[in-house]
């Protein structure tokens, strides 16, 4: 079996294991709406997945339920047992048509009249106007929801190779985590040592430091899979929209071998494929549009995969039909998201930018090619999440490219600590421009707002302070420490009360309740046992 | 239905229950770092066991006066939250055969009143808390 079909089934079996665990969940808690959230992400990623791999029944059959919870999500219909019945069904008949995709056999159980069924259901009558003794009958209780019953045990894995192990994912996140402690662990000791000024105890730092870095290297590779994993899904996936739109497209892949952490790669998925999709949905001229201006009528969509040092680089490009900077600032303006001042601003890649704008996109078609509102906003705030930079240049008339830049990993970050009254942030370096130290007199006001000039552009200011609803900063000696950061497609200066440096900072995700607060990205502990929280820029700006 | 064990403790003048089985366990106050945008009732980050906790100051939280002693935290069980709660003092752990008396409670976070052998207490749930943090934090207004 080919190693993407091995990860197409056991990525769906994690979806349908947590799509039945909402269900039973929110049975006993239909208003808990993070349930109903993750139950419709759960249908929606499902559905991609199995698009990308052309399994056509199961997308039938997940697009359903995502509808289905959509209508739940948007307060149309309630979460009762008749909907629970219904998505539990869909698992079950998933399930099945997952089995037979590894059996490699004609699908057995067909989906039939499901969809239908589920695009036609309306709550039944409330059970105490049901005669007495009479089940509510029309959607049985599928097999797995019945209590009691033994679950059918998932089948052993074949024997692997000799010289190799099959290791859990969460013993290496595990592992992941023991190392960062111990980076942790060893700045602490550094300011010991500096303390006490021992050079044996330095020395002794010092090399526990190299043999550190050494392990922390050596456990990220465990983690490493080439980006070949999940390639396949967007070979198939530009295929099968190219084929729809009738273009004539060549798809291009290169740096299969490339490895990225397993995390990582997951998380590209969905960014990748959008990029894809809009580069063939949009990008790409007809044969004949291409052949009146002289191109060859079949179109190219590369996607290539290089590696500069700890760096990753993604690029889409294709030779299609670009974007032309000036319509994308009318675009923008028509739609209220810019001002037509600040649109005048604009550089030509800033322009560009304006497409990462929450709002640009004004997409209203919900098919199983377009998905659900994820536009290239998503795309950038992924991107960002995983200390990633996106960067779009186009040429009018001769296509456009996408670069991701990412890091190897995610785990342990470079940061820039900052101070904003009584609290600590970090920064991902990857989300500074540059740090510049700002005299009052080179403040210049413009309407309501602050600007400075910066290689002859005007920059405004922001006070992260305000952001975060701190007092503001007061600066004393005069001069204001900022650093320059990219929002909503241009740069701006973010003012803070003072830098505290560069730190190698391991990343550790909150848990609830904060996972859900809006503008942090995790936490991490500083040398001297402090904590910061890692500021999430997109989220924030 | 009643925790098998329960944990029983003050806060603001009032003695207050929850399952013991969803305490991780009773720490003495330690330091604790203020984060960017929180609520008042969040103290700050403490580290345990290496998770990076909130530690939220019930008093404040449920309304009630919030006292200026050190207290104890009770940090919630990690596989349910990563969540410690500043109380004012924890009196005693009990076993569900010596509640004498139930009423039920009057708001989602009020499980129900019980009768012990320490006075009437208020059985907090403890899940409704957490989902109740955590829509405190999605609601909160963009910053700007």
């Amino acid at each position: 079996m080919s190693q993407y079909k091995s990860l197409f089934l056991s990525e769906s079996r994690e979806y349908l294991k947590t799509i039945s665990d909402q269900v039973v969940a929110l049975e006993q808690a239909p208003a808990e709406r993070s349930a109903v959230d993750a139950l419709f992400r759960g249908a929606h990623s499902l559905k991609g997945m199995a698009a990308s791999m052309e399994y056509g029944d199961v997308v039938v059959v997940a697009h359903s339920m995502e509808d289905l919870m959509a209508r739940v999500r948007d307060g149309a219909l309630c979460f009762e047992a008749g909907v629970a019945d219904l998505l539990l069904e869909g698992v079950d008949l998933i399930d099945v048509m997952l089995a037979d995709v590894e059996a490699d056999r004609e699908c057995t159980r067909p989906p039939d009249d499901f969809a239908e069924r589920l695009r036609g259901y309306t709550p039944a009558l409330p059970k105490k106007q049901a005669p007495a003794g009479e089940p509510p009958a029309e959607h049985p209780a599928p097999q797995a929801a019945q209590p009691g019953g033994e679950p059918e045990k998932a089948k052993e894995p074949a024997g692997e190779a000799s010289g190799t192990v099959r290791v859990k994912t969460e013993l290496l996140d595990h592992l992941i985590n023991l190392t960062g402690e111990l980076v942790t662990n060893k700045h602490r000791l550094l300011n010991v040592a500096q303390e006490v000024a021992s050079p044996a105890l330095n020395d002794a730092v010092s090399e526990t430091g190299k043999l550190l870095r050494a392990l922390h290297d050596e456990v990220m590779k465990v983690r490493l899979m080439p980006f070949e994993a999940i390639c396949d899904r967007f070979q198939r996936s530009v295929r099968s929209l190219a084929k729809k739109s009738g273009k004539e497209i060549n798809f291009e892949l290169s740096g299969r071998e490339i490895g990225m952490d397993r995390g990582m790669l997951e998380q590209l998925v969905d960014p990748l494929n959008h990029i894809l999709r809009n580069a063939v949905d949009h990008g790409m001229e007809e044969s004949a549009e291409r052949a009146a201006q002289g191109k060859p009528p079949r179109g190219t969509v590369k996607l290539s995969v290089s590696r500069d040092r700890d760096r990753i680089s993604i690029q889409v490009s294709d030779d299609g039909r670009g974007m032309e900077p000036q319509k994308m600032i009318e675009a923008a303006v028509a739609k209220g998201v810019i001002t037509p001042e600040e649109g005048a601003l604009l550089s030509p890649r800033q322009a560009l930018m304006l497409s990462c704008i929450p709002g640009f996109s004004t997409a209203k078609v919900v098919t199983d090619i377009s998905g659900r509102g994820v536009g290239m906003d998503a795309v950038n705030a992924a991107i960002q999440k995983l200390g990633g930079t996106l960067v779009i240049e186009s040429e009018p008339g001769q296509g456009s490219t996408f670069t991701l830049r990412l890091p190897m990993t995610i785990a342990i970050i470079h940061a820039l600590v900052v101070q904003c009254g009584n609290v600590k942030g970090a920064v991902p370096v990857t989300g500074v421009l540059r740090t510049v130290e700002l005299a009052r007199h080179q403040i210049e006001t413009m309407g309501k707002r602050q600007m400075f000039q910066l290689d002859g552009e005007a920059i405004p200011l922001l006070s992260l302070n305000r952001i975060l609803g701190l007092p503001l900063g007061r600066f004393p000696n005069g001069i204001l420490p900022l650093f320059v950061t990219e929002a909503k497609g241009r740069r701006v200066g973010i003012v803070v009360d003072r830098f505290l440096g560069q730190h190698e900072l391991f990343v550790k995700p909150f848990g609830r309740p904060l996972c859900k607060m809006a503008g942090l990205a995790g936490g991490a502990t500083l040398g001297d046992g402090e904590i910061v929280t890692i500021l999430d820029l997109a989220g924030l700006l | 239905m009643i925790p098998e064990r329960l944990i029983l403790f003050t806060l603001g003048g009032e003695e207050f229950a929850c399952s013991l089985q969803q305490i991780g366990e009773v720490m003495e106050p330690l330091q604790s770092y203020p984060f960017a945008g929180a609520p008042a009732h969040y103290l700050g980050l403490i580290n345990f066991h290496g998770n990076l906790t909130a530690l939220v100051d019930l008093a404040l939280y449920l309304g009630l006066k919030s006292r200026p002693i050190p207290g104890k935290l009770l940090v919630l069980d990690p596989r349910l939250a990563h969540l410690a709660l500043k109380v004012d003092g924890v009196s005693a752990i009990i076993a569900s055969d010596l509640v004498t008396g139930e009423e039920p409670g009057e708001d989602p976070l009020t499980e129900a009143y019980l009768e012990t052998p320490s006075g009437r207490v208020r059985l907090l749930q403890l899940e409704a808390l957490i989902d109740e943090l955590e829509n405190g934090l999605k609601q909160a207004p963009a910053r700007i």
